[in-house]
């Protein structure tokens, strides 16, 4: 069950008082007014996954609806709400990104979600001279809305009817991980389109009338476009759906029914390892500092929209809610519980005094990033940042990289504090 | 798709700078003497990098000043060899190397986007004179062997107008060398400098341990089962694997075994003995043998074994004998003494 209450001015960051002040109304809570053991700590990470993939639905639902209108009706207005709903609906989905590291059925799923850097040349039309897809990949420029048959690899296929299903099995089709049918990335490049800007300003700048009907069609196969648009929405929700599922209390067969008869140790290994895998190797590494040091716009998480500030700053958010317990739902509630950080707090409370501060000051350094994105005066989105000889976007981003880098040794910490050695699932099987 | 060559490595992070002032107490620590060895082993490998590298960036210069096609192979030996010198050392992923992020400068890879093609073709077509400061504010793509690879290997540029020896392009070889020779010489003096806060550190006995348990993995997962198609859905692609443009994927890969056998398993040996683990380290030893007996034969271009089912057979079973040999090492050595693994740039997708 989740806490679910409305006090606006609540700080996210102040756990123990949110944990104290809203005992005794539902049963997570009266758990709260106990000392937090393991056990509840890891049924509360079952909370914060369901609240949130439950968000992620919504805000798809939301999405669907509004791909759905301007597709009824193409017009600028229903383009930019069809925008507006992608950019909301990505906003719980990266909380969600810290479960799935660790939980391997979040892991096997997400690709069919989230999966980039993808070559968008499988789906529609690009602008060849300025689109460098992954080397060897048969299926880069199959350009599926263009025709009834595509060849990938010398294998042909019937993508006649678009339904989800079918966008579903042409997902990474060849054996190409570039080669992303599904999800997020590709709704995105369907709103937006390819953005040619580069380093510059500016984001991709799909006409509305690539949805338009008749003569007014620009680019050709405007009706397969628009099926494609409606199948992969549909697909969307539909696959959300199942991982809600996943996560719901009271059923006995889902995913959140093995986790909480699993050893609790088990469960608090998971929710470590996922905030210290998506702190470093993915977050800083793979999709920042890859990108930075490389100047490699190729490398940015959302390239067509320029929404990469958000996709960055809600996966650290997502780290922060699982170690505090507290996750912000969309409509503005709060779900509490208990926390690592209770449960840190009574072995080591200097420990998670710190980490703490860490996780804030990742926030604060992701905010920034966001902030400077998003500015009214001199906007300066990630692929700006990471321009060569841009000195103050590269500060920008290193100081976020370094943030979690520090954040990442505290959490190791927590974990030896908690009684666990190996934080790799790998080495479960080991006596260390 | 992961980088795995991402030098975000924690221990070594959190260690603050590598250069920080020597522990002195613990300089006769019982583990010092295993890291006096490490660090004199893995200095040779950084003298033999700094050496062939800067008989590549030579070897550039004189090629340009008068090409011939003799002097184009000649040429394309010394990049393999210099580029072999860094195979051997590649696993050491602490220390100065983590500096100004050098281990990504030397490599940068994966590069399924093919970004150095991009970079380099914006780098020729360009017109601002190419100089030492443009290579070190072009980013990492641009500043190692793979770039040089790209210049003298890539078909489709050996093709073109811009083929080597066109004056631009060679102009942009020469300074891409010297990069790397100025940058194995600065590591070489670092590493140098790095002696006493690594001898007298105890931590940096884990680290060192650590360093070679996942340049192992990175060998038997990136570079051989991911281009294998042994991974997930994937195909078998040549193009997964690390210098395909040279077809010298395999070579690498025995260099770099051979690095590790060189520069770090003496010591390593050393200790396991003294820790009463003899005949794990002598199990080992021998499983590095088996590795390195595929080779010479396996010195061959990996996209037609990649092809042929049959030839195919000969990589399955360099493949088995190196992951034998990372469960000997990341799993039973490892767990015997007490190695453990944290974060990792490994983490993640």
């Amino acid at each position: 069950m989740k806490t679910m209450f409305r006090p606006a001015l609540l700080a996210l960051t102040i756990a123990a008082a949110i944990s104290a002040g809203c005992a005794n109304t539902t049963p997570s809570d009266s758990a709260a007014s106990e000392p937090a053991t393991k056990a509840s700590v890891v049924e509360h990470y079952a909370n914060l996954a369901h609240a949130g993939y439950e968000d992620a639905l919504i805000t798809a639902k939301a999405l669907n609806e509004a791909t759905d209108q301007l597709l009824a009706n193409p017009s600028d207005a229903n383009m930019q709400a069809a925008k507006e709903a992608w950019l909301a609906a990505r906003v719980p989905y990266q909380q969600t990104e810290v479960f799935r590291f660790g939980n391997a059925i979040v892991d096997d799923w997400e690709g069919q979600l989230n999966a980039w850097p993808l070559d968008e040349g499988l789906i529609d039309y690009v602008q060849a001279d300025d689109y460098q897809y992954e080397l060897g990949n048969a299926g880069a420029t199959a350009n599926i809305i263009e025709s009834n048959n595509i060849n990938v690899g010398g294998e042909t296929l019937d993508v006649t009817n678009l339904t989800p299903e079918l966008l579903a099995n042409l997902n990474e089709v060849g054996g190409s991980e570039a080669n992303v049918a599904t999800g997020y990335h590709a709704i995105e490049f369907l709103l937006w389109g390819q953005d040619l800007h580069g380093f510059e300003q500016g984001s991709g700048e799909r006409p509305i009338t690539d949805y338009a009907t008749g003569t007014d069609c620009t680019n050709g196969n405007c009706d397969r476009r628009a099926d494609y648009l409606d199948a992969v929405t549909d697909l969307l929700v539909s696959d959300l759906e199942w991982m809600v599922a996943q996560w719901a209390p009271g059923a006995s067969d889902n995913y959140r029914s093995q986790l909480m008869n699993a050893n609790a140790n088990e469960g608090v290994q998971k929710m470590l390892f996922g905030m210290g895998s998506l702190s470093l190797g993915e977050l800083a590494g793979e999709r920042m500092k890859v990108a930075l040091e490389a100047n490699s716009y190729e490398d940015e998480h959302d390239c067509f929209s320029d929404n990469t500030h958000n996709s960055h700053y809600y996966n650290g958010q997502g780290i922060q809610n699982v170690y505090t317990g507290d996750y912000r739902r969309v409509d503005g509630s709060l779900v509490s519980g208990p926390s690592l950080s209770d449960l840190v707090e009574q072995n080591n409370p200097e420990l998670n005094a710190r980490l703490n501060a860490q996780l804030d000051a990742s926030m604060k350094a992701l905010g920034m990033m966001k902030a400077k994105a998003e500015s009214s005066q001199n906007p300066m989105p990630f692929d700006m940042m990471i321009a060569p000889g841009n000195a103050k976007g590269a500060s920008v981003v290193n100081r976020a990289i370094m943030a979690l880098v520090e954040q990442t040794g505290s959490i190791e910490q927590a974990a030896r504090q908690l009684g666990l050695e190996a934080l790799s699932p790998d080495d479960a099987g080991h006596s260390f | 798709m992961k980088r795995l060559t991402l030098t975000l490595c924690l221990a070594s992070s959190l260690a603050a700078s590598p250069l920080m002032a020597a522990d002195a107490s613990n300089a006769d620590s019982p583990t010092a003497d295993y890291r006096k060895q490490w660090h004199s082993d893995i200095l040779i490998g950084y003298q033999g990098l700094a050496t062939q590298s800067q008989d590549l960036a030579n070897q550039v210069e004189a090629y340009c000043q008068t090409p011939s096609p003799k002097g184009l192979e000649q040429t394309k030996q010394a990049w393999l060899e210099a580029f072999l010198a860094w195979q051997q050392v590649r696993f050491v992923d602490f220390g100065p190397v983590e500096q100004d992020n050098r281990a990504w400068q030397f490599q940068f890879w994966p590069d399924p986007k093919n970004l150095v093609a991009r970079k380099a073709s914006y780098l020729l077509k360009d017109d601002a004179q190419i100089t030492p400061a443009k290579i070190s504010e072009s980013g990492v793509a641009v500043q190692g062997f793979p770039m040089a690879e790209y210049l003298l290997y890539d078909q489709a540029l050996n093709n073109g107008e811009r083929a080597l020896p066109a004056n631009r392009t060679c102009k942009l070889l020469l300074a891409v060398t010297n990069h790397i020779a100025d940058n194995s010489e600065t590591l070489v003096s670092d590493w140098s400098g790095f002696q006493n806060s690594y001898i007298g550190s105890d931590q940096y006995t884990d680290t060192t341990i650590r360093a070679a348990m996942a340049g192992l993995e990175i060998l038997e997962e990136r570079r051989l089962a991911n281009p294998m198609g042994l991974r997930g859905n994937a195909k078998r692609s040549v193009y997964s694997a690390d210098a395909w443009r040279s077809e010298a994927s395999l070579i690498a890969a025995d260099a770099s075994v051979r690095g590790l056998k060189q520069h770090f398993l003496p010591a390593f040996s050393r200790l396991l003995k003294d820790r009463e683990q003899t005949d794990l380290a002598e199990r080992i030893a021998q499983q590095f043998d088996e590795v390195l007996a595929n080779f010479p034969e396996l010195d061959r271009p990996m996209a037609p074994l990649l092809a042929d089912d049959n030839a195919f057979k000969s990589l399955q079973s360099l493949y088995i004998d190196v992951t034998q040999l990372t469960a000997l090492v990341n799993d039973r050595a490892a767990v015997e003494l007490g190695v453990v693994r944290g974060f990792n740039s490994s983490d993640g997708d």
